[in-house]
C-alpha cells in the first residue's frame, strides 16, 4: 500500500483521485449490469449514452472548476446553477430576438457570469457577509433577471444545421467530444493558476488562514474576490457548453445543478474547510455526477433520486474531510 | 489547617507525541489555599482539567472525600462540588450576569424561568462576596475584571468544596486582586479546599498555605509557603539555580537614529494617546499586565485594526498605515502573540509561508519560480537553525519554538526592519525560549534590525530589553531605560490608573 | 451601567420603530399608487402569503440564534405537505394521520439536521443544503411524482380550508389564520426569552464552549433548535398546502430566503446570539407586504425573486456592518 502511495505517478495525480476514477469504471459496470434488469428494454453501454453523460460532464465541470477556486478561500457559491441559466437566457435572447451576432452573445454570456461573480465576490470580501447566504441571494436575483429580461420565455438557442450554430462545435464536433478536450484545456490552465501563480496561492492561503495571510501585508480582500470572478466567468463558460449540448434553457431553474457542482469538488477532494483544492479532481467529480444522472435516468428512475443522492454525497464527502481533520488535530 | 479533601495520585496523561503529565500527585486540604506552580506548559491546567473530567486520565487515581472518584464531564464533577475558575472567561456575553450565573441550573416557576428569583439569588451572592455589581446587567457590558468576578460568584455558587482558580489575577487590577484574596480568605475560613494557581511569586506569599510545584507534567514538590523563600520555588520550578540574568545597561549607542516615532495614537478604548520612540538596533520592551492595550497599540500601529487619529513616522519621514500592507511596504512585521491564528498559515509549507509577505518578488512572468522561493525558504531555516527535515514539511508539523521561526523568516524574507515581536516565547519550551532570545539578540546586533517587544513575563522584559514602556489601561503610564528598571517601578506603573 | 443599559433598549426599539414606518410607508404608498391595493381582498392575499413564511421563520430564528442557519425548511415544506397528502388522498389514511405525518416528517428533518450539526459538528449551511437537496427528491419520491392536494372546501376533511380563511355565509372570507399567527407568536416569544429552551439556544450562539462547561447537555439542546425549526417547516407546510389549491414536487427552493431575509429584517444576527420573535414578524410583515403590493405597482412575479435577493444582502450587510462595530 505505502508502496502504491510513494510511486511518482500517484503522487502527481495523487492516490484519492486514482481511486475515483476507479469509482468511474465501477460505476459504467454497475450501471451497464443493471440497467438491462431494471428497466426492460434499455441498454446503458453505448457511444449515444456516454455522449450524453459527457455533454452533461462538460456544464457541471466548467462550473465544478469555478467554484473550486471559491471553495478554496474558504467561501462557497450557490449561485452557479441560477446564474448559468441567467447567462444563457440573456446571451441566447440577445442572439434570438435581437439579432446580435454570434460571437457578442458568446461574449455577453461570459459578462453575465462575470458580473455575478464581481457581485458576489465585493459582498463577501468587501462587506463581510457570509458567502453562502450572499450566493443564495444572488441565485434569487440571477432567476429573477433571467425571467424578467426574457419575460418568462424559454429560449431555444439555434439548433445543428442552422446558421449560427458554429457554436455546438465547441461541445461535439463530427461525433468528436470537442467539450471534453475543452474542458480538460481549461481544467489545465485553472489547475496552473491555482497552484503555480501568486493569486492561486494567496487562495489557498487565504482559505486556511486569512488573518495570518492579511497580517503578512497581502490585500486579502482583492484575492479573494477574484476567486469569485473567477467563478463567476467559468460559469459563464459553462452556460456555453449547455446551451451547446442542449440549446434550450428555460427561466426560474438551475438550482439544482448548484449541489452536483459542489458534489464534483468535494468528491474531488477539495476540502469544504477552504485551503486544499484540486482542479483534477474536480472534473472527475463532474464526470461522476454526469455518469450518475445518466445511469439514474437509464435505470428508469426520476432525476428525484438524483438530487437525494448528490445530497448524501455532499453529506458523506464533507462529513469525512471533518472527521479526517479531527483525527490530524 | 484541616483534614485531606482531594487526593490525586500518580496521574499520567499522554497526548499524541507529548507526555503531558508524568506520575503527577496533589493534596488539597480543608481550609488551606493550596498554590499550583510551574511554568507555562509544566502541566498544571492539563492536571485540572484531568481533575475536572475534561480529560480522561491514562493512569492514577483521585480520590475525593474518602472515596474513589472518575468524572466524565465539568458537570459530574461541578455536582460533587469541585468548580474551577477558568483563566479564559467563559461568558456569555449576550445574556445577562445573573443568567450567566445560574445557566444550567435556572429556578423555575411553572414551565417558565424565574429571572426574578435568579437575579434576588445573584444579588444575595454578591452581597457575601462584597461585589458591587447588577445582576441584570448584560454580561459583555461589563469590564474583564467584573466578569472574572462574576465567574468565581458563579463556581461559589455551586456549594463548592474544592475551587480552583486557574491564573485568576492575570486580567485584574491591583484593588480587584486586593478583593480576588479577601474573598478567598473568606473562603478558606469556610472550610473549602483551594488550589491557586498562579505564577506570580508575590501573590504566591500572600495568601497560600502550601504549595506544589511542577516542571514539564512532572511532580517536583511541595513546600509550607511560610517556610521557603521565593528562591526555594524558583529553584523546583526552573530546575536550576541560575535564573536568568537582567540586562543591566542598555546596548544601544547614544547616537543611534530613530528609525520608529508614534505620536500621540488613538485606537478605540485600549489605546489612549500613545506615543514612543524605537531607535535602531533597539529592542523596546512593552510591559504591562494582560489588557493594557500594548497588543492593541501595535495591532494600530501596523494598521491590522483601525486607528482614529495619530501620526507614526518612519525614519523621520511621516508615513500613513492603513492596513498591514502599508506597514509590510514600510518594512514593518508583527509577529503576533497567537501564531497559530494570525502568524502562519498551518496547512502550508515552510516554503510557502516564509514568502508569503513578498511573493511579489518570487515569480517569473505570471508564475512563481519554486526554485527561487525554496532557496530562500531554506537560507533561512539554515539561519534560524529552523529543525525541520526540509522547506517542504507542513508548518502544522513543526514545534511552536520552529513555528515561530518561521514568522521570524517570513519577515526576513521580505528584508524587514521593524519588528515587532508579541509575547514571543507564549506556549514555546524552555529550551527553545533561549533560542528564541539568542535569535532576537542576534536581530539586533548583526542584522541591524530594531525590535518591539510585547510581554507579560517580568524577566524577559528585564532580560531582554534595552528601554522599556509600561502601559496600564490603554495609556503609556511609563518610560525607563532598562538601567533604571526594577520590578518593583514596572509593577507600579503598570498598576497606574487615573 | 444603567446608562448603557437605556442606551442598549433604546437601540432595539429603534431597529423596530425603522421597520415598522417602513411598513406604513410602503402601506400608504401601494395605496396611492394602485387602486387594486386599497381593497380588502388584499389584506387576505397578503395573509395568505404571511402564514407560511411566518412560520417558516419563527421556526429558523431558533437555528439562526444558535449562529447557524436552516436552509431545508423551503424543500422541506413542500416534500413534507406533498407526503402528508398524499397518505389522505392515495392511501386513504383519515386526515388527522397526514396532518401528524406532515408534522412528523418536519421534526424528524430538523432533528436530522441538529444531529448533524452538533455531533458530527459540519457546518450549518452545507448540512442544511444537502437536506435541503434530500427534501427536494424525497418529496417527490415518496408521493410518487404526484402533485399534493390537501381537501378541497365541502369535501371530506375539507374543515382544514377554513382553518386559516374562514368564508362567511356572505361570500367574506375573514382572515383567522392571523389569530393563531399571534398566539403562536407570543408562545414562541415566551418560549425565547422565558424558558431554557430559549435560554440555551441564545447561550449556545453566544459561548457554546461556556455552556458545555456550565455542565449542560449542549448537544441535546442544539438539536432541540434545529427540531422547532424542523417542527415549524411542518407547520408551514400545513399553512402551504391549506391556503394554496395544489403543491408541485420540486418546488419549494427559495420559500428559506425570505424566511430567513425575515428574521435577520427583524435584528436576529447571522453570528448567532440574538434576535426576536416580534423582530421576525415585523420582517415576514415586510417581505409579504412587498410581495402582495410589488404586482399591484406593475411588478411582476419574476420581480419578487429580485428583490428577495436584494433584501436579503441588504439585511445582512446591515447585520454584518452592526455586529462587526462591536
Amino acid at each position: 500500500m505505502e508502496k502504491i502511495k510513494n510511486n511518482k505517478f500517484v503522487k502527481i495525480v495523487g492516490f484519492n483521485r486514482l481511486v475515483l476514477m476507479g469509482v468511474i469504471v465501477l460505476l459504467y459496470i454497475l450501471f451497464a449490469v443493471l440497467t438491462p434488469i431494471l428497466h426492460s428494454g434499455a441498454t446503458f453501454v453505448s457511444y449515444e449514452r456516454i455522449m450524453s453523460a459527457l455533454n452533461y460532464a462538460y456544464f457541471i465541470g466548467f462550473m465544478a472548476l469555478g467554484v473550486t477556486f471559491v471553495i478554496a478561500t474558504g467561501g462557497i457559491d450557490f449561485s452557479v446553477g441560477p446564474v448559468m441559466f441567467a447567462s444563457a437566457l440573456i446571451s441566447g435572447f440577445c442572439l434570438t430576438k435581437y439579432n446580435i451576432p454570434l460571437p457578442v452573445c458568446l461574449l455577453i454570456s461570459l459578462l453575465v457570469g462575470l458580473l455575478f461573480g464581481v457581485l458576489n465576490g465585493y459582498f463577501v470580501a468587501y462587506r463581510f457577509l457570509p458567502s453562502f447566504i450572499t450566493s443564495m441571494a444572488s441565485m434569487q436575483i440571477a432567476k429573477g433577471i433571467g425571467s424578467v429580461f426574457t419575460k418568462t420565455q424559454s429560449v431555444t438557442w439555434p439548433g445543428s444545421g442552422s446558421a449560427n450554430s458554429w457554436y455546438r462545435y465547441l461541445v461535439k464536433w463530427n461525433n468528436i467530444p470537442t467539450g471534453f478536450i475543452l474542458l480538460c484545456l481549461v481544467a489545465v490552465i485553472c489547475a496552473v493558476v491555482l497552484h503555480k501563480t501568486k493569486a492561486g496561492r494567496y487562495m489557498l492561503c487565504i482559505g486556511s488562514n486569512k488573518e495570518a495571510v492579511r497580517l503578512s501585508g497581502v490585500n486579502t480582500k482583492k484575492w479573494e474576490m477574484l476567486a469569485y470572478v473567477i467563478c463567476g466567468l467559468l460559469v459563464g463558460i459553462a452556460a456555453i457548453f449547455y446551451v451547446g449540448a442542449y440549446t434550450t434553457v428555460q427561466p426560474g431553474l438551475g438550482d439544482t445543478f448548484n449541489n452536483e457542482a459542489i458534489a464534483a469538488c468535494v468528491m474531488g477532494g477539495t476540502s469544504m474547510a477552504g485551503g486544499l483544492a484540486s482542479i483534477l479532481g474536480a472534473v472527475i467529480g463532474a464526470v461522476i455526477v454526469a455518469l450518475m444522472q445518466e445511469g439514474i435516468l437509464a435505470m428508469g428512475f426520476t432525476i428525484s433520486y438524483q438530487y437525494v443522492l448528490t445530497g448524501l454525497i455532499v453529506l458523506a464527502a464533507v462529513t469525512a474531510d471533518i472527521m479526517s481533520r479531527k483525527r490530524k488535530n | 489547617m484541616g483534614e485531606v479533601i482531594l487526593t490525586m495520585k500518580g496521574i499520567d496523561k499522554s497526548f499524541p507525541g507529548v507526555r503531558a503529565l508524568d506520575k503527577v500527585d496533589l493534596e488539597v486540604r480543608k481550609g488551606e489555599v493550596l498554590a499550583l506552580m510551574g511554568e507555562n506548559g509544566a502541566g498544571k491546567s492539563t492536571l485540572m482539567k484531568v481533575l475536572t473530567g475534561i480529560y480522561t486520565r491514562d493512569a492514577g487515581t483521585i480520590t475525593y472525600e474518602g472515596r474513589e472518584v472518575t468524572y466524565h464531564n465539568p458537570r459530574e464533577a461541578q455536582a460533587d462540588g469541585i468548580v474551577i475558575v477558568h483563566q479564559e472567561l467563559n461568558m456569555m456575553g449576550h445574556l445577562t450576569v445573573a443568567q450567566n450565573i445560574f445557566i444550567g441550573r435556572e429556578f423555575k416557576k411553572g414551565p417558565f424561568i424565574d429571572d426574578a428569583k435568579m437575579n434576588e439569588e445573584a444579588k444575595k451572592l454578591f452581597e457575601r462576596l462584597n461585589i458591587h455589581i447588577d445582576p441584570r446587567a448584560t454580561m459583555s457590558d461589563l469590564t474583564v475584571g467584573m466578569q472574572q468576578m462574576c465567574e468565581i460568584a458563579k463556581a461559589i455558587s455551586h456549594d463548592a468544596k474544592v475551587i480552583i482558580f486557574d491564573e485568576p489575577s492575570a486580567a485584574l487590577t491591583e484593588t480587584e486582586i486586593d478583593r480576588l484574596f479577601e474573598i478567598i480568605r473568606s473562603l478558606r475560613e469556610q472550610q473549602m479546599g483551594i488550589v491557586y494557581i498562579s505564577h506570580r511569586m508575590d501573590e504566591i506569599k500572600r495568601i497560600t498555605d502550601r504549595v506544589t510545584v511542577m516542571r514539564d507534567g512532572a511532580y517536583v514538590g511541595t513546600l509550607i509557603t511560610n517556610e521557603c523563600t521565593k528562591d526555594d520555588i524558583i529553584n523546583m520550578m526552573v530546575g536550576r539555580v541560575i535564573y536568568e540574568d537582567p540586562k543591566t545597561e542598555s546596548q544601544v549607542p547614544e547616537d543611534a537614529p530613530v528609525v520608529l516615532k508614534v505620536d500621540h495614537l488613538n485606537a478605540g478604548r485600549m489605546v489612549r494617546d500613545v506615543s514612543f520612540e524605537l531607535r535602531k538596533g533597539e529592542i523596546l520592551g512593552f510591559a504591562g499586565l494582560m489588557g493594557a492595550g500594548r497588543t492593541e497599540t501595535l495591532r494600530a500601529v501596523f494598521g491590522a485594526d483601525p486607528k482614529e487619529s495619530g501620526d507614526i513616522y518612519l525614519n523621520g519621514k511621516k508615513i500613513q498605515i492603513k492596513t498591514p500592507q502599508d506597514a509590510v511596504n514600510a518594512g514593518i512585521g508583527y509577529l503576533s502573540e497567537d501564531r497559530k491564528r494570525y502568524g502562519v498559515v498551518l496547512q502550508k509549507t515552510i516554503t510557502e509561508n516564509s514568502t508569503l509577505a513578498c511573493l511579489g518578488q518570487y515569480v517569473k512572468g505570471p508564475f512563481i519560480d519554486g526554485k527561487k522561493e525554496r532557496k530562500a525558504a531554506k537560507k533561512y531555516v539554515e539561519l534560524l537553525k529552523t529543525k525541520t527535515p526540509g522547506v517542504d514539511q507542513l508548518v502544522m508539523n513543526l514545534s511552536g519554538g520552529n513555528q515561530q521561526k518561521v514568522v521570524v523568516a517570513k519577515w526576513l524574507v521580505n528584508n524587514c526592519d521593524i519588528l515587532i515581536f508579541d509575547e514571543p516565547t507564549r506556549g514555546i519550551d524552555v529550551g527553545a525560549k533561549q533560542e528564541i532570545y539568542e535569535l532576537m539578540n542576534k536581530l539586533v546586533k548583526e542584522e541591524g534590525k530594531s525590535i518591539i517587544m510585547i510581554s507579560s513575563e517580568m524577566t524577559e522584559i528585564l532580560r531582554m530589553s534595552d528601554r522599556v514602556v509600561v502601559m496600564c489601561e490603554g495609556r503609556k503610564t511609563g518610560e525607563m531605560d532598562i538601567s533604571d528598571v526594577t520590578q518593583e517601578k514596572i509593577m507600579h506603573m503598570a498598576t497606574m490608573r487615573d | 451601567m444603567n446608562k448603557e443599559k437605556g442606551g442598549f433598549l433604546q437601540k432595539i426599539d429603534l431597529q423596530k420603530v425603522v421597520i415598522i414606518s417602513v411598513l406604513i410607508i410602503l402601506t400608504v404608498f401601494f395605496s396611492i399608487a394602485s387602486p387594486a391595493f386599497r381593497k380588502y381582498t388584499t389584506i387576505v392575499t397578503l395573509f395568505g402569503y404571511m402564514y407560511y413564511i411566518l412560520l417558516m421563520a419563527i421556526g429558523v430564528t431558533f437555528p439562526l440564534i444558535t449562529g447557524g442557519v436552516d436552509l431545508s425548511i423551503g424543500t422541506g415544506l413542500v416534500c413534507y405537505s406533498i407526503v402528508g397528502s398524499y397518505l389522505i388522498n392515495h392511501q386513504d389514511m383519515p386526515i388527522w394521520v397526514g396532518i401528524l405525518a406532515t408534522l412528523a416528517l418536519g421534526t424528524a428533518m430538523g432533528a436530522f439536521n441538529g444531529f448533524v450539526v452538533s455531533v458530527l459538528e459540519l457546518p450549518p449551511f452545507i448540512t442544511t443544503l444537502c437536506t435541503m437537496m434530500i427534501a427536494r427528491g424525497l418529496g417527490s419520491i415518496l408521493a410518487g411524482g404526484l402533485t399534493g392536494v390537501w381537501p378541497a372546501a365541502g369535501t371530506e376533511g375539507g374543515w382544514v380550508r377554513s382553518v386559516f380563511r374562514m368564508t362567511l355565509p356572505g361570500g367574506t372570507i375573514i382572515p383567522i389564520g392571523m389569530i393563531w399567527m399571534l398566539i403562536l407568536i407570543v408562545i414562541m416569544s415566551l418560549v425565547l426569552t422565558k424558558t431554557r429552551v430559549g435560554r440555551y439556544t441564545i447561550a449556545i450562539g453566544s459561548n457554546r464552549e461556556a455552556l458545555r462547561l456550565s455542565g449542560v447537555r449542549v448537544v441535546k439542546w442544539h438539536v432541540i433548535a434545529y427540531m422547532i425549526s424542523g417542527f415549524f417547516a411542518g407547520l408551514a407546510a400545513l399553512a402551504y398546502g391549506w391556503t394554496f389549491t395544489t403543491i408541485t414536487p420540486g418546488t419549494g427552493a427559495g420559500f428559506e430566503l425570505d424566511a430567513i431575509g425575515a428574521a435577520i429584517i427583524g435584528g436576529t444576527s447571522m453570528t448567532g446570539g440574538k434576535g426576536s420573535i416580534v423582530g421576525t414578524f415585523l420582517g415576514v410583515l415586510l417581505i409579504s407586504l412587498l410581495k402582495t403590493g410589488l404586482p399591484n405597482v406593475g411588478l411582476q412575479a419574476n420581480w419578487q425573486q429580485i428583490i428577495t435577493g436584494i433584501v436579503l444582502i441588504l439585511a445582512v450587510t446591515i447585520d454584518m456592518m452592526r455586529s462587526r462595530k462591536r
